[in-house]
């Protein structure tokens, strides 16, 4: 079953078409990647799913239905969380304050969201960090601080807009170790990763855009020999190396 | 001694000093500034569920206490209906009120929501001030509405000497202080907070921010309406220019502002600072220069957010977190 169906997406900015006719679909428990140049309309895919903006036309279904009409918090509310390219941890507030706001989605009381951030904090090795203020942190923890935010709502469906980005190699690694455990814990992962040794490690399948259009869908192995891939993205460098 | 312990006494004590300190002051000058100290600590702590916690800035809450003093009034003389049953009536026209100018104007960032909020409160002074009466309800113009001395009678909520109403604005600080609390440490006082820092990150995480402000405006402008009740029967006089006027706004910002905004016990801290630099100003400065306070305020903001950025609340709480540590240690 397809937890995920996005058909015949396109987004118009003003004159400026980010995704052009884009079908894609992700299988419940799966980790798929979605690569492409800078600009190529990644993160504007996540922020339709995501419903953060409608897309100009075409369809998303996330569990079956469609997701028109719906704000971030209902999808949020249905299972589907997402983290930010650029993070947007609540700065002035400590790390279990944070994890706490995407606790509360499941419960009201306060003691039980607290203990949800706790064992959320602790799955992604940040609860050492709890009581610092989230504006304090590394950008490795920041990252992880993201996910644990979103982890908290319980989601079904994780978005991961570029979380390896800015890591240090055993950072990477550790971080790649976070991801297969969530998946192990059911859990399915759409995620944008510049880093092929990332994506190379994680993904079940790739989708590759190149200015708002597919170019490129299949196993990580095919992908990255394809030759309208390796022009428009990767370079002639990976292909040889 | 533990901390908890300290705070507890402490905390024992300040309730204590406040509820005797009308047994101590006899003159009721002294009485009515305290009154009045207490009257702005509870509207801005109204205020701060929104202003401070919600990270809107809203500029025009006077027309909340308009509301609550018209309209409690107005059935009192009128419809004579006791000033209590009006206050809940105030308060609900004015929960109302503030939902109706939070749906369109919360969508607006910054200093557009501020600037909203001004010109709703200042257009609905204007009005008042041009509307002798509407049917049957009168309301006098700028001259404002007079209650009539009927005695003492909890009824009517008019007392002879200023202890009840002490007593009473005491009351409704301090369940507006423990509400605030409450609130700061449940789903929608973190709720609140997030969407208040980070809208996107707050609805990605499930949070319908704008309902969420709204509720926030909602019960703040409920509460605010009690006091404006309050304010009413507590002069017996009220018009227009004074209840409803960008002055009473302002003086609520400025105090949330130098107290701490967000913090609970902001609003506290700076109508104890402010408000008796109001009175001081006013009695002996305002015969020379009329509006000298404003400008005294004004100054004390800017020195404020030039060395403490988030009020007064956060360095004194350090200062008292040093005290409680040292007592506490050697007092073990
Ligand atoms: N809100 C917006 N308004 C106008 N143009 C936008 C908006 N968001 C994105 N764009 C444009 O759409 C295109 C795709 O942007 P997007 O952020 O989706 O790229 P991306 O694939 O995530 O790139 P990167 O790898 O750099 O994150 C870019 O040209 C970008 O400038
Ligand atoms: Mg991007």
């Amino acid at each position: 079953m397809n937890i995920l169906e996005i058909s015949e997406v396109t987004k118009n900015f003003g004159g400026l078409t980010a995704l052009n006719d884009v079908d894609m679909h992700i299988a419940k428990g799966e980790i798929l990647a979605l690569i492409g140049p800078n600009g190529a309309g990644k993160s504007t895919m996540f922020d339709c799913v995501a419903g953060v903006y409608p897309p100009s036309s075409g369809t998303i279904r996330f569990k079956g239905k469609s997701i028109a009409g719906l704000k971030p918090w209902d999808l949020c509310r249905l299972g589907l969380a997402r983290t930010f390219q650029i993070v947007k941890p609540f700065a002035a507030r400590t790390v279990l304050y944070n994890v706490m706001v995407g606790a509360f989605l499941r419960t009201s009381s306060t003691d039980k969201a607290r203990d949800k951030a706790l064992s959320v904090l602790e799955t992604l090795r940040l609860d050492h960090r709890k009581d610092m203020l989230a504006g304090t942190l590394t950008i490795a923890d920041r990252k992880r601080l993201e996910i644990a935010k979103a982890l908290a709502t319980e989601p079904e469906l994780l978005l991961l807009d570029e979380v390896m980005a800015g890591l240090r190699p055993t950072e990477m690694d550790d971080m790649i170790a976070i991801i297969r455990q969530l998946r192990g814990n059911g859990i399915t992962v759409f995620i944008i990763e510049h880093i092929m040794r990332a994506v190379m490690a994680l993904s079940d399948r790739v989708v590759v855009i190149h200015f708002g259009e597919k170019i490129a869908e299949g196993a990580p192995e095919d992908v990255t020999r394809d030759e309208n891939v390796i022009k428009a993205y990767l370079g002639s460098d990976y292909a040889t190396s | 001694m533990s901390r908890k312990q300290l705070d507890m006494t402490l905390l024992a004590l300040a309730g204590l000093i406040s509820f005797g300190l009308p047994l101590l002051i006899e003159s009721p000058t002294y009485l009515q500034i305290l009154i009045l100290l207490f009257f702005y600590a509870y509207l801005t702590t109204s205020w701060n569920l929104v202003g401070g916690f919600a990270g809107v800035l809203p500029l025009g809450h006077a027309v909340f206490v308009g509301i609550g003093a018209y309209t409690s009034t107005i059935l009192a003389l009128q419809f004579n209906l006791s000033p209590w049953f009006g206050m809940l009536v105030g308060g609900m026209v004015a929960a109302l009120v503030g939902v109706a100018i939070g749906k369109p104007t919360f969508r607006m960032r910054g200093a557009y929501f501020a600037l909203c909020t001004i010109a709703f409160s200042e257009g609905v002074r204007v009005m008042i001030e041009n509307i002798d009466s509407l049917g049957p309800i009168k309301f006098n113009g700028p001259r404002g509405l007079l209650i009539p001395l009927k005695g003492e009678s909890f009824w009517n909520y008019q007392f002879m000497h200023k202890e009840p109403y002490y007593y009473i604005i005491l009351t409704m600080l301090v369940l507006v202080l423990a509400l605030t609390w409450f609130i700061s440490r449940s789903k929608m006082g973190y709720y609140l907070a997030a969407g208040g820092d980070e809208p996107d990150a707050a609805q990605a995480l499930g949070v319908d921010v704008a309902k969420y402000k709204l509720i926030a405006l909602g019960l703040s402008s409920f509460l605010t309406a009690l006091a404006g009740t309050f304010y009413a029967q507590l002069m017996l006089y009220f018009y227009p220019k004074g209840i409803l006027g960008l002055d009473l706004s302002f003086e609520i910002a400025f105090i949330a502002l130098i107290g701490g905004r967000g913090m609970i016990a902001g609003p506290l801290i700076g109508a104890l600072v402010l408000r008796p630099l109001n009175e001081f100003t006013r009695i002996y400065l305002s015969n020379q220069l009329p509006g000298l306070h404003l400008v005294i305020f004004g100054l004390i903001l800017i020195l404020v957010m030039l060395f403490q950025p988030k009020g007064l609340t956060l360095p004194l709480t350090r200062l008292y977190d040093r005290l409680a540590s040292k007592i506490t240690t050697t007092g073990a």
